[in-house]
């Protein structure tokens, strides 16, 4: 493989996984070198209108974890969003080529197809069936990311050696926490 | 097993001085923080979530296979998992994305998926390197992004 060379990435085109959504709903396709506060911008200001309901936020392989932070960071700004979430594999065709040609000039060239985790997110602000795999309803305003404090220090609390120094921290915060 | 031990690099691990954390701004104490290059890194581990038999925590560090055969050994016949939970935290999320389509497409179409996301506090520790003069570790809080996919034999209930 080291005399290859990828010369052509292409992804087959799949619909997405949600059947009726209406026409001309805003798809995010997030890639690895997008950038949150790119995609955030715009994905902000359409939501942000009356008239845009729904929103789907796609993305595969290295940019799955950026597309679960936008989607995270997208219900945490605007809240009362429902949420499903579809995962699948993506095909993706790859042309490698031959770096030495071949004696009677002919370039060797191999077809590889890959298949990468994908995530599909439909987040709306309208509710949503909540019977569908993978649907999520709105998180209750106040209860985003806290945990209870009790169980905060105890987990602070366990392990060994240096575990005294980590209980600090973990109190410290959790005082924090506390007060926000 | 330590839940996501694996995934943030135990207790244990010695951090790096003046990382990557060290010229962000740190809460936690009143006094000025030291310069950077006096500081460790520590990554701390996420608080410990529920552990049920069904329960899979996916990390890096393991085997692919590993972890997928053990998900494998929950569903199948004697493994006593009518449906499992897999997570996945930060990087670990394409993997467990990844161990639970194998696990759908073993599985001749009697398997569903439901999974979903949330967001995961971490708290990192800043700790003072060398002589401390009895300064309390400063603490940083960041978010990381998680996965729960529901592995399922049929429909479950809502």
């Amino acid at each position: 493989m080291e005399n290859f060379r990828k010369v052509k990435t292409s992804e087959q085109d799949s619909p997405l996984p949600f059947p009726d959504l209406p026409p001309g709903v805003v798809e995010m396709k997030v890639k690895e070198g997008s950038k949150i506060r790119n995609l955030m911008g715009f994905a902000m200001a359409r939501m942000e209108l009356k008239g845009t309901r729904q929103i789907v936020f796609s993305g595969c392989g290295r940019a799955v974890t950026k597309t679960i932070t936008c989607v995270e960071i997208m219900k945490r700004k605007l809240g009362g969003l429902h949420q499903v979430t579809k995962v699948h594999y993506k095909t993706l065709l790859e042309v490698w080529e031959n770096k030495d040609p071949q004696p009677d000039g002919q370039v060797e060239k191999l077809t590889v197809h890959k298949n990468v985790p994908s995530i599909c997110i439909l987040l709306s602000k309208d509710p949503l069936d909540p019977n569908e795999m993978g649907y999520q309803p709105p998180e209750p305003r106040d209860g985003i990311g806290s945990l209870p404090r009790e169980t905060c220090k105890l987990k602070g609390m366990r392990g060994q050696g240096s575990d005294r120094v980590c209980s600090r921290v973990w109190q410290c915060v959790v005082t924090e926490a506390g007060k926000g | 097993m330590g839940g996501w031990r694996q995934v943030s690099g135990g207790w244990g691990c010695s951090g790096r001085a003046g990382g990557r954390g060290a010229g962000r701004e740190s809460r936690g104490a009143g006094a000025p923080a030291p310069p950077a290059a006096e500081l460790a890194l520590r990554r701390r581990l996420p608080p410990r979530l529920p552990r049920r038999p069904g329960d899979v925590y996916v990390n890096m560090q393991t085997d692919f296979k590993a972890q997928l055969s053990r998900c494998q050994k929950l569903l199948g016949p004697g493994g006593g998992c009518a449906e499992i939970c897999i997570h996945g935290l930060g990087l670990a999320i394409n993997r467990a994305i990844n161990i639970a389509l194998q696990l759908q497409a073993g599985g001749a179409g009697a398997l569903r998926l439901a999974a979903n996301t949330s967001t995961v506090p971490l708290a990192d520790g800043l700790e003072p390197q060398g002589d401390a003069d009895g300064r309390p570790p400063l603490a940083q809080a960041r978010n990381n992004s998680a996965i729960h996919i529901r592995v399922c034999r049929v429909a479950p209930p809502p």
